[in-house]
C-alpha cells in the first residue's frame, strides 16, 4: 500500500543501525560499501600468504625468529600499535557521530585518528634508522628479510589508508556526509580497521615472541 | 536544535581493551621470555584482539554473513596457525621442505 509523504516522514531523521541478525540468517548489511570489501579481501589473501612465508620461515629457522626480535625496538613496534588501535578508535567515533548527524565532532574525530595515523610513517622511519645504526638491514638474516618484507608492505597499505583518509577529509569538510549518506566514511573507516587487525597480528610476531 | 550525542562508551571500553591486552603483551614479552607456553597466551591474546576490533569497530555481528565469516575465519588463521608451528614445528618444516 502507497502511504503519502507527509511534512514529517520527509524530515532527514538519521537511520537507525538493523538490530543484530540471529545466527544463521543471511541477512546483514554491508559496512561502507562493497567494493571497499572487495579491497579487503584482497588485503587479507595478500597477508595470508605473507603470513604463511612467516610460519614456514619460523619453522625452518626457530632460533633466527626467537633471538632476532630481542634486537628489534620494543618502543618502535609498541609506538606503531598504540598509533593504530587510536587511530582506528578515532574512525569508529568519527562513524559514530556522523550517523546521529553530529557532522563537527565527527570531523574532529577523522582529523585526529589523521593525526594518529601520520604517527605511524614518523615512528617507522625512526625505526628502520635506529635499525640501520645497530647493523640491521634486509641482509642481516632471515628472521629480518620477513621482518622488513612483511612490515613495508604493512606500511604501504597504511599509505593508502592515510591517502583515503585525506580524500574523506576533503569530502567532510565540503558537507559530503549527512546522517543518511556517509558510505564513503565508513568504507575508509572499515579498510583503516582491517589494516589495524593486520597490524595487531603482526605486532607480536616481530615484538613480543622471543 | 543541536543532534543527539553519540554513545561513544562501548567504542572507548573496546579502545581500553585493545591498550590492556597491549600492555600485557609486552609484559609477557619481558618477564615470560622463552615460557613453552608463552605462543598460547600470544595466540589468546591476537585472537582478542582481533575480535575486539572486528565486534566493535567494524560490527561485523550486524554485518553480512560473508563479511562475518571472513573476519572471523581471518582473525581465527593466525592464532591457530601460530600454535600449530610452536608445538609441531619441527614436523611441519619437513612437510613444507621444497
Amino acid at each position: 500500500m502507497l502511504v503519502p509523504m507527509t511534512a514529517s516522514s520527509s524530515l532527514s531523521l538519521p537511520e537507525p543501525l538493523p538490530p543484530e541478525p540471529a545466527a544463521g540468517t543471511a541477512t546483514g548489511r554491508i559496512p561502507g560499501n562493497k567494493g571497499i570489501w572487495v579491497g579487503i579481501t584482497c588485503e587479507f589473501v595478500e597477508f595470508l600468504v605473507l603470513f604463511i612465508v612467516y610460519f614456514v620461515a619460523r619453522a625452518h629457522f626457530p632460533d633466527a625468529f626467537e633471538a632476532g626480535s630481542e634486537r628489534l625496538s620494543r618502543i618502535a613496534g609498541t609506538t606503531i600499535t598504540l598509533l593504530m588501535i587510536g587511530s582506528s578508535f578515532c574512525l569508529a567515533c568519527s562513524v559514530a557521530c556522523i550517523r546521529v548527524d553530529a557532522r563537527r565532532q565527527s570531523l574532529y574525530w577523522l582529523l585526529a585518528a589523521l593525526l594518529l595515523a601520520l604517527g605511524y610513517p614518523l615512528a617507522k622511519v625512526l625505526e628502520i634508522q635506529w635499525n640501520l645504526a645497530q647493523g640491521i638491514d634486509g641482509n642481516s638474516g632471515i628472521f629480518f628479510t620477513v621482518y622488513y618484507y612483511l612490515t613495508f608492505n604493512h606500511l604501504v597499505h597504511a599509505m593508502w589508508g592515510v591517502l583515503g583518509m585525506l580524500w574523506v577529509l576533503v569530502r567532510h569538510l565540503a558537507g559530503g556526509y549527512s546522517a543518511e549518506e556517509h558510505s564513503g566514511l565508513e568504507a575508509l573507516a572499515s579498510y583503516w580497521h582491517a589494516t589495524d587487525i593486520i597490524w595487531l597480528v603482526i605486532f607480536p610476531f616481530f615484538y613480543v615472541l622471543t | 536544535m543541536s543532534p543527539p550525542a553519540p554513545n561513544l562508551k562501548p567504542l572507548l571500553r573496546a579502545w581500553l581493551a585493545l591498550l590492556a591486552l597491549t600492555l600485557l603483551s609486552l609484559a609477557l614479552a619481558h618477564w615470560q621470555q622463552g615460557a613453552s607456553w608463552l605462543p598460547l597466551l600470544v595466540a589468546g591474546i591476537i585472537w582478542l584482539k582481533g575480535d575486539l576490533v572486528a565486534r566493535h569497530f567494524l560490527e561485523s555481528s550486524r554485518a553480512t554473513p560473508f563479511i562475518a565469516r571472513l573476519l572471523r575465519y581471518f582473525i581465527a588463521f593466525t592464532p591457530l596457525a601460530l600454535i600449530f608451528t610452536a608445538f609441531f614445528g619441527r614436523e611441519f618444516a619437513r612437510w613444507a621442505t621444497l
